[in-house]
């Protein structure tokens, strides 16, 4: 049956109330995780906090397993869900440009706007700077376009190009996530600070 | 350590199961002609030409045009960064690579939507997919595309936001002189169809 909105079992603007719904809930999420504080997020990379990973990792993969049983159910069908297209060159660039935007300001653009929202200065400053990259981006475009479009393999699944069924590629994820769980509380005992 | 040991001990278990049991493969790979004839009549194998001039100067790299028509006509006009496979050699081995993938969007086109649409279904009986027919071929792409007549001043603004995107487009891939702008969003009449599953993906944006 699913998913709801490409086989318009709902209309666009249930839809939006829908993402509006979800937005409200991933905010709320975030605020009550402590995402709101740039120094809980710069903690991932000096290893003293590794909430985010923690956080958006097991999200994925209850994200991943429940859409897998529902696939495996009949609920929805998998290959009707949106995926990003595969840019590789601008996804390297644009990752190497996130991260090193995430450890300098502290915020990532979801959580500058949950800072934001309880006032944080810093978090308003991040914003600023966010839209003045999307707009110096879209006013240089015509620089850019070569680059951003380089590399565009359509829609990949790592599963496929490494020939491995989506549940089996699962699996090893899920172990790869535990894994990276224990090594980020072994770092956190490592390199924990008193108060930050 | 407890949090951890508590979702490990729930989610290693969930994992083994959807390790262990066998993907859902019953999609068919060839269809009979009852199927063929009522995807056919879906018509979701037609692109508009909005969508494809769209792409045009968004340059796209996810489409490819295919010109069906013979070699002869395609030297003399083709679109943009169009290839040539002439509908009697659609067969040949040398093309099955082009018409067989998926990461690209092929969109066939022919003079009207004829021989397209023909070259569309064989694709399809040969169980392709990401094949698809520009709607109304040439014909309609020069009328509607390089020479786009000014609608009523009675109709409603949608059709005045197709004619400046139509207007704009043409300059851009007839060779006029203003720059083009890409399409707004109501005037290319819907996203262009996703690759591999032929139902309509709407774009969406995320992330932390």
């Amino acid at each position: 049956m699913g998913p709801l909105a490409p086989n318009e079992l709902i209309s666009e603007n249930t839809n939006f109330l829908f993402a509006f719904l979800i937005g409200i809930a991933f905010g709320f999420v975030l605020e009550s995780s402590g995402f709101s504080s740039s120094r809980k997020l710069a903690g991932i990379f000096y290893g003293y906090d590794a909430v985010v990973l923690k956080v958006f990792f097991t999200g994925a993969i209850t994200c991943m397993l429940g859409l897998l049983f529902m696939g495996l159910f009949g609920w929805i069908d998998l290959d009707m869900i949106y995926i990003n297209p595969t840019y590789l060159t601008s996804a390297i660039v644009g990752g190497v440009v996130m991260g090193a935007g995430f450890i300098m300001g502290g915020f990532c653009p979801g959580t500058s706007f949950c800072g934001a929202a309880i006032g944080k200065i810093d978090a308003m400053v991040f914003i600023g700077g966010l839209f003045l990259g999307v707009y110096g981006f879209a006013f240089t475009y015509g620089w850019w376009e070569k680059l951003y479009l380089a590399k565009y393999l359509g829609e990949p699944k790592i599963s496929q190009s490494l020939g491995l069924s989506d549940g089996f590629f699962g699996l090893i994820l899920i172990l790869i996530a535990l894994a990276m769980f224990m090594v980020a509380e072994w770092a956190e005992k490592k390199f924990a600070r008193e108060a930050y | 350590m407890k949090p951890l040991k508590l979702l490990g001990m729930f989610i290693i278990p969930m994992g083994l199961i959807i390790a262990a049991v066998p993907q859902n493969k019953t999609n068919p790979y060839k269809l009979t002609a009852e199927e063929l004839l009522a995807e056919a009549n879906t018509r979701n194998q037609f692109v508009t030409a909005d969508v494809v001039a769209d792409m045009i100067i968004k340059k796209d790299p996810a489409l490819r045009l295919i010109d069906v028509r013979s070699q002869e006509e395609f030297e003399k006009f083709s679109l943009p960064g169009a290839i040539n496979i002439p509908a009697a050699n659609l067969l040949s081995a040398e093309y099955t690579d082009i018409l067989n993938q998926d990461i690209k969007m092929n969109v066939l086109y022919s003079n009207g939507t004829l021989a397209s649409n023909e070259a569309w279904m064989i694709t399809r009986q040969l169980g392709y997919e990401n094949n698809y027919v520009l709607e109304g071929g040439l014909n309609y792409w020069f009328d509607a595309i390089l020479n786009p007549q000014k609608p009523a001043s009675t109709n409603p603004d949608e059709e005045f936001a197709k004619y400046d995107f139509r207007k704009s487009a043409g300059q851009a891939l007839g060779g006029g002189g203003l720059a083009a702008q890409p399409a707004p969003d109501n005037a290319a009449p819907s996203a262009r169809p996703a690759v591999k599953p032929a139902a309509k993906k709407k774009k969406a944006a995320g992330g932390c």
